[in-house]
């Protein structure tokens, strides 16, 4: 311990010290010459010996390599350039993709205490669903001690009077804001104490940015009323700018749980504990010190409790599972093969990255023979001299790593901004970023400094060996990404010009939102409906159903075919659906009124359950009850474009019609016949405030996530392959100049150019092809992974890697044959008189 | 100078220097290798530099302390003297060559007696 503390003051006041010692010695000298003695020795040479036995000189060492670095770092500035963008675009990659992740899965919302915020989900035999019956969650609320608070949330859409589109509003418990730690940005949010009894007045808190853009941030707007279905509603704050709520999708607008019914009588009945009731989602937190287990058991045995009290409407056996509540989103276990492939992906960019860079450092040390030579013979250890070359491709990785942190934390934000992500996202680094990054510099580092450091302190500047597994790898990499983009691009090429069984493009889907309507009065608004909406110009066929296609509401139930669980989805629609929907009937006859017990099943389910037969006439079970199939129609995916297992079956719909949605067939474009539309429902009911929508746009929505990907693995790929060209192009030209002059005798003596060229691609043709076959072989494998998106084609789909290699061929053969071009242009007498 | 130049090994010079303070009291940096080489009677000569590289490490070890003073012609100079933790050194550090000199020395009696 002492020693350490010498040894520290020894580096802090070292001149001093040197200064002593160099007088001592002095002194000694003098003395020793006094009485005519020499043989002191080399005094420099002591002084040094003295300085190691100080303990100190490898920081000397190390500035040393430092300083050296940066000087020959500057001296070649085209290098360092091209060295820190090679960096940057592979570091940058990882950073945006970890700093993505970070922010989604890993990074607490902004909330007061996320760690204890749980998410709850009910299972039961048979049943799973991740809402409650608002009564139940009352009860809960009343009952659970392991739960310190419980917060419920309640989605809808509510028209504002001036608005064409509806607003999203967020009905939630009186807690939500106090709970959350969320103060008001303007005026007040939501009191636990005030807005949990229902007062005469409705009131609303808005959101931060929609308050900017529909009041253009007004302060005046607190405390005035706006109309929402028709109801005024006062405006009593606006929340903060950085609030979150519970997840990534802030509502235009939150308003009290308790004012729910009076927006939409469909949700009317909160004492209801059955379906029908009110459902929302249900969070709570935990009291200090428990642990979610304990929630869940207390929860589980409050539930069979509340089922013992109302045996009809609640489920049986009902478990509560909680997952962690305080994050943007819970990452499910389905997910971990997706994101191990992002993964991957973002590292193969660096290794291309780090490849290429390698090979330049191996090039640049075959210019630099001369200066490594004299630092041998004046007596640098090998294992000095890879620690120098060490420090320089250390410097590199430094500045590469500011570059890449830079880079990566713009394309974050971009990223951010283009998603429409909510504020409270900062693209700005956090430790776990930064922390990751700066092991990413390292790891990069490593990797493109160490083997052309190994090599070059060998003085075996012939490295071939070595530069050829770089380019072989570079190869590699680079096709993988490409196949993977590729196949991706074909998915989605395939999800979106694939006919998916129906017509959607001309589509309108309006959904009344009936609000205290009975089966007669709905009947009755349909019919006339139907008829105002015919005779408008422009349309050519109207009908019910259900559920509309391509909408978030959809009925499933699994049944047994042969040994294989199948979800069927079902459809009760009017007999004009399939002419509206151009669904083909295949086989059979149409649903005609009074069919109780009749079917239309897809083809998908006719060949499943009947192969060979006709399936008209033939029994059906569902459930308990047993219906009669009557028709076969064309299978439609009509729950999502990209889903090719499904299959339908389609019943009349109900006496009661007031769930039903109204499809609309337009000859005009669609877009122009909503106002229409939305006017012939308000001439019958201008009371009623339904939901009107283009069915394409639903396609495309469902599309998204499928572009995202297509597009994240494209962007990567097409990188990949530019660095790798720009890799091959360098040491290829880098070849060329090496053997100017064998190339210049060749040509002298009578090659032909032919010969020449293949002469100088030569060496780098068996590393190419090992790469694409390794590249291929990892793409491949990596690709089990991505089956489950690739709806419609395989994993082994031979276009997309035919198109990826041969994309990969022609920037090769380019990037190759520019410097091998100048290689014919060697003039002869000139190469012989090259160094 | 004298006939019969012997190296000397680094630690066993550490070794020297330490008797050499324990005997003889402080001194600089010039009487210690004088001393030494008395002691040695003039069979032992070294460049007397390397005694500086011993004094850094042993005052880097702890086992001797250094204070200015006055040389014998009023010059100031760096005087050297042995710590506590350095007579700990000596005493181990001597035990150590005896031990070994005695087991060479048996060795190397038994081979004459061949």
């Amino acid at each position: 311990m002492n020693e350490l503390f010498r040894r520290l003051r020894y580096l802090l006041n070292r001149r001093r010290f040197d200064q002593e010692l160099a007088q001592d010695m002095d002194f000694h000298r003098e003395m020793a010459a006094r009485e005519g003695r020499q043989n002191f020795g080399n005094p420099l040479r002591l002084r040094e010996e003295a300085r190691d036995a100080w303990g100190w000189t490898w920081i000397d060492a190390l500035f040393q390599d430092f300083r050296y670095a940066a000087r020959t770092l500057r001296k070649s500035p085209g290098f360092t350039l091209v060295a820190i963008l090679l960096l940057a675009l592979g570091i940058g990659v990882n950073v945006a993709a970890f700093g993505f992740f970070n922010l989604m899965v890993l990074r607490p919302l902004p909330v007061r205490q996320p760690e204890t915020i749980l998410h709850f989900e009910r299972r039961a035999p048979g049943n799973f669903a991740d809402n409650f019956p608002y009564s139940e969650v009352r009860f809960y609320q009343a009952h659970s001690r392991s739960l310190s608070a419980v917060l419920a949330l309640n989605f809808d859409s509510l028209v504002m009077e001036g608005e064409e589109k509806p607003l999203h509003a967020h009905f939630v418990t009186a807690n939500f804001f106090s709970e959350l730690g969320g103060g008001p940005a303007l005026g007040r949010v939501l009191d636990p104490v005030r807005d949990e009894v229902l007062e005469e007045e409705l009131v609303a808190v808005l959101d931060h940015r929609f308050w900017e853009r529909h009041f253009a941030a007004d302060p005046s707007v607190i405390g005035r009323a706006i109309r929402l279905n028709g109801k005024p509603v006062t405006v009593i704050g606006v929340a903060g700018r950085k609030f979150s709520g519970l997840g990534l999708d802030p509502p235009d607008l939150w308003l009290p749980i308790s004012q729910c019914a009076f927006f939409s009588k469909r949700k009317q009945a909160q004492e209801d504990f059955s379906g029908d009731g009110m459902q929302v989602q249900m969070w709570g937190r935990l009291q200090p010190g428990l642990r979610p287990r304990v929630a869940e058991q207390e929860l589980s045995s409050l539930a069979k409790e509340l089922h013992a009290q109302h045996p009809n409407d609640t489920w049986k056996d009902e478990s509560l599972l909680s997952a962690h509540g305080g994050r943007a989103v819970t990452v499910r276990s389905e997910m971990y093969p997706f994101l191990g492939m992002a993964g991957a992906l973002c590292v193969l960019i660096l290794v291309v990255a780090c490849s290429n860079l390698g090979g330049l450092l191996l090039a640049r040390g075959v210019t630099r023979e001369r200066e490594i030579a004299i630092r041998v013979a004046v007596g640098a250890g090998r294992g000095r001299l890879i620690r120098q070359l060490l420090t320089e491709s250390l410097v590199l990785a430094c500045l590469g790593l500011a570059a890449g942190m830079a880079l990566g934390s713009i394309v974050l934000r971009l990223l951010i901004a283009w998603t429409n992500l909510p504020e409270w996202l900062s693209a700005w680094p956090d430790w776990r970023v930064t922390a990751f990054a700066a092991g990413i510099g390292l790891v990069a580092a490593m990797l493109f400094g160490l083997t052309p450091s190994l090599e070059i302190s060998k003085q075996r500047h012939r490295a071939s060996l070595l530069r050829k597994l770089l380019i072989g790898a570079q190869v590699a990499a680079s096709c993988m990404l490409l196949i993977a983009a590729g196949l991706l691009v074909r998915a989605l090429n395939h999800a979106i010009y694939t006919n998916p069984g129906f017509e959607y493009r001309q589509i309108i889907s309006l959904d009344p939102r009936f609000r205290g309507y009975t089966p007669d009065q709905a009947r009755s608004y349909f019919a006339a409906l139907r008829d105002r909406l015919r005779n408008l110009p422009g349309v050519e066929s109207v009908a019910l159903a259900s559920n509309p296609p391509l909408g978030n509401r959809w009925t499933v139930i699994t049944t047994e075919i042969g040994d294989r669980t199948v979800d069927v989805h079902i459809n009760h629609v009017d007999p004009s659906f399939f002419q509206t929907m151009n669904i083909p009937l295949l086989r059979g006859r149409n649903l005609a009124r009074g069919d109780t017990r009749a079917i239309i099943v897809s083809e998908s389910l006719a060949r499943r359950q009947w192969p060979a037969v006709d399936p008209v006439g033939k029994p059906f079970r569902m459930g308990t009850d047993n219906y009669m199939v009557v028709g076969v129609s064309g299978s439609a995916r009509l729950v999502s474009p990209e889903d090719s297992d499904a299959v339908e079956i389609y019943q009349l719909a109900d006496a009661d019609l007031s769930p039903m949605v109204v499809m609309v067939r337009t000859s005009a474009p669609p877009e122009g016949m909503l106002r229409p539309v939305s006017a012939a429902t308000k001439a019958i009911d201008p009371l009623l405030f339904p939901d009107v929508q283009l069915m394409k746009d639903s396609f495309h929505a469902k599309l998204r996530l499928s572009e995202y990907a297509a597009l994240a693995a494209s962007v990567p790929g097409v990188i990949a392959l530019l660095i790798a060209c720009l890799g091959i192009l360098g040491l290829v030209s880098f070849a060329v100049s090496e053997r100017t002059r064998e190339i210049g005798i060749r040509m002298a003596l009578g090659a032909k150019p032919s010969h020449v060229l293949a002469f100088v691609i030569r060496q780098f043709s068996f590393p190419i092809a090992a790469g694409l076959v390794v590249g291929m072989a990892g793409a491949a494998a990596l690709s089990q992974v991505l089956r489950r998106v690739l709806y419609g084609i395989s994993n082994l789909d031979p276009i997309a890697y035919l198109a990826a290699l041969g994309v990969f061929a022609v920037a090769v053969t380019l990037a190759a044959s520019l410097p091998a071009g100048r290689a014919l242009g060697i003039d002869p007498a000139r190469a012989l008189r090259h160094e | 100078m004298a006939k019969g130049k012997t190296e000397v090994l680094q630690g066993t010079l550490d070794l020297m220097i330490l008797k050499t303070l324990h005997a003889l009291g402080p001194m600089h940096g010039y009487g210690i290798a004088r001393r030494i080489e008395q002691l040695s009677q003039e069979v032992l000569v070294l460049n007397e530099g390397t005694v500086y590289t011993s004094l850094v490490r042993l005052q880097q070890q702890g086992s001797i302390a250094s204070g200015w003073g006055v040389s014998e012609n009023n010059r100031k100079a760096r005087f050297y003297s042995i710590t506590k933790r350095g007579l700990k050194q000596l005493d181990r550090e001597t035990e150590n060559w005896e031990r070994i000199s005695g087991v060479i020395g048996r060795v190397l009696r038994l081979e004459s007696e061949e």
